[in-house]
């Protein structure tokens, strides 16, 4: 039974991995042509992940299937070493091979290298990720988004059952990162296998994963669709580590089940959010992207924005691409994102009277579990 | 052309005084001994005598397989020590530098006592009909102790200079871990083997101290060109001259060679 028959499986396992005080506790299911973003902190153990799938690394416990095969059980006493696996691994210096033309990088892994088979598959890989022409060349002789491209050649051209992809733009700027990313997406869709891509770019993420794992101290917080995970995440700790800049904590005033809406109050504040579980009367915890507030120079009338807060404008950062505004209303400090444009056309600087307008449904409520205060990154 | 020596460098006038001194000091011997040869009357006389031939001969034989026994156990064991960090590894590779700091003389008195008649190998030897001092084996194990350190400390090197990431993904790619090796490990690598064999080599054939201990020096058997010269140094100093002559151009080839090798390093992506 020869594996490369087989048609596209999904990725799925559970490891255990222990090293010293860190602990890796992590399941995951990825199917054929859908691609998983990891999400999280450096340190949270996203690299570990990849290199136990890849089987770099052993883990103690666990279960690990790739293109349809186990590669590692315990407790049946599986271990296939990396090279039986069939899994692509992309690190983020791609590591090309520097003693081998890019025509000898992308055939490293294929079976009789001289054979005119070989030379037709690496003719074809060269076309499809654009680099006809450069087949002779050192990697250190090609520009970096190439590097990139070379480096997912060589991963694809043995045909694995997966692919593992460690921040794959890291070593490349802004600009490049953007174009490579749609670049990216689409020859991954072509290979039609489960890809695990590590990331700690929130922005990232969400334009490549149709799956996100939030991962911190070795553990998932949150799985599922990218921007109920990192647009709304529901628990504090997750809220926290993608980064939601304002996190308020009110208490439920009134309920208003006929508008789905209720009204939360803390001193002088008070907003109006999508109708939860909690009572009357009950703490909870608001989340409020930066980006989803408009700033106005004076109170906004006839608006369908159900919340309009008038604030001091106490700090404007630089804060790329744009700015980050705070803005302090009654004893609440709201972080507020805009662009520069918008900056200098209202002139905004610290000491002035702003209005912050925001749709009730641009509110989320976040679950806090009782220990997520104390485990902050 | 540039000025090697820029005024902006607070190095300057001392960097230059040193250079010119320290070239002076190493190519005045040089350039006597080359004149010395030139004033020859005949060059080919003095090399072509017996003694003198059978040297060389012993010279090229020894240090080739010696050379050759360096490379077969010292890559193995320069890969181990390359990445591992075990504590007795880690002795083990200070241990492998000792003869580097030894005077080859104390090399030769302590192999004399561990495989010398009276040694402690000595009578487990002779019981198998081996007696290793005064044979050209011994030659080739007092190279062996001196010369080896070169190569291992040059190889372990040129092995951690191979990311590890490399030798990760080429098993990702269906690679397996010898030929992983084979395939990237050793031409990554193959800067700082080479370096080291000719580094290895070059000490081999220029040992004395330990040879003449452990070996003797006896003509046609164990006196190599080293040895050779100083012995041809008491009767004929045209020999010598001519025997050093010899040995100071195969050395500058094996420079040469190296300065060639070595120019060729890989640079990495990215």
């Amino acid at each position: 039974m020869s594996p490369s028959k087989r048609g596209p499986a999904a990725a799925r396992g559970w490891v255990n991995y222990q090293i010293g005080g860190f602990c890796l506790e992590t399941e995951w299911e990825v199917l054929p042509g859908q691609i998983m973003a990891l999400f999280g902190p450096s340190g949270a153990g996203k690299t570990t992940l990849l290199r136990t799938i890849a089987g770099l690394l052993r883990p103690q416990n666990g279960h690990i299937e790739i293109g349809g095969q186990v590669v590692f059980d315990r407790e049946r006493n599986v271990w296939e070493p990396p090279h039986q696996r069939r899994v692509g691994f992309l690190t983020q210096q791609y590591h090309l091979f520097p003693h081998l033309t890019v025509a000898g990088n992308i055939a490293y892994g294929l079976n009789r290298r001289n054979s005119g088979k070989t030379r037709g598959q690496v003719r074809e890989l060269a076309r499809r990720f654009q680099l006809e022409g450069l087949e002779g060349r050192r990697p250190s002789e090609i520009s970096a988004g190439q590097q990139q491209r070379v480096a997912l050649a060589r991963a694809l051209a043995p045909n694995p059952a997966a692919l593992l992809l460690d921040e794959p733009f890291t070593s490349l700027d802004t600009e490049l990162r953007r174009t490579l990313r749609s670049e990216l997406r689409t020859s991954l869709a072509q290979a039609n296998i489960p890809v695990i891509m590590v990331s700690h770019d929130i922005e990232e993420a969400v334009s490549i994963g149709d799956l996100v794992q939030v991962i911190s101290h070795g553990k998932p917080q949150a799985t599922g669709n990218p921007l109920q995970v990192l647009g709304q995440p529901g628990q504090g700790r997750v809220a926290r580590l993608v980064g939601v800049e304002n996190l308020l904590n009110l208490r439920v005033a009134s309920r208003h089940p006929q508008d789905g809406t209720m009204i939360c109050r803390s001193g002088g504040l008070q907003l109006e959010v999508p109708l939860g579980d909690p009572a009357e009367g009950d703490a909870v915890t608001v989340g409020l992207r930066a980006s989803d507030i408009i700033l106005a120079d004076a109170e906004p009338r006839g608006s369908s924005a159900r919340n309009r807060l008038s604030g001091l404008v106490t700090g404007v950062e630089l804060r790329p691409p744009g700015y980050e505004v705070t803005l302090t209303c009654k004893d609440a400090d709201l972080k507020c994102h805009i662009t520069g444009a918008s900056l200098n056309e209202m002139g905004i600087s610290p000491g002035m009277n702003l209005w912050a307008v925001f749709k009730a449904s641009s509110c989320f409520l976040v679950r806090e579990e009782a220990d997520s205060r104390d485990t902050l990154l | 052309m540039r000025n090697p020596f820029r005024a902006s460098d607070c190095w300057g006038p001392a960097g230059a005084t040193a250079t010119g001194l320290y070239t002076l000091f190493i190519g005045l011997p040089i350039l006597a001994l080359l004149i010395k040869a030139a004033q020859q009357e005949s060059f080919f006389g003095s090399i072509t005598g017996e003694p003198v031939l059978l040297a060389l001969r012993l010279s090229l034989v020894t240090s080739f397989i010696s050379t050759l026994i360096v490379i077969v156990v010292g890559t193995p064991f320069a890969r181990i020590l390359a990445r591992s960090n075990s504590w007795i590894l880690r002795v083990v590779d200070h241990l492998v530098e000792l003869p580097l700091v030894l005077p080859p003389v104390v090399s030769g008195v302590a192999m004399l006592l561990a495989f010398g008649r009276q040694g402690i190998l000595g009578p487990t030897l002779s019981g198998l009909g081996i007696s290793l001092p005064f044979t050209a084996a011994a030659v080739i194990f007092a190279q062996l102790f001196v010369a080896a350190p070169f190569y291992i400390r040059s190889a372990k090197l040129g092995f951690q200079s191979v990311e590890r990431e490399y030798e990760d993904i080429s098993q990702t790619l269906g690679v397996s871990p010898w030929n992983t090796f084979r395939r990237l490990t050793l031409p990554l690598a193959a800067p700082s083997l080479l370096t080291g064999i000719a580094l290895a080599w070059a000490r081999a054939i220029s040992e004395f101290g330990a040879t003449i201990m452990f070996a003797g020096n006896l003509t046609g058997k164990t006196q190599t060109m080293p040895l050779a010269i100083m012995s041809a140094l008491e009767t004929s100093l045209d020999t010598a001259v001519a025997l050093s002559l010899l040995l100071l151009l195969g050395a500058l080839l094996a420079l040469i060679a190296l300065g060639l090798i070595t120019r060729r390093r890989w640079t990495a992506g990215v």
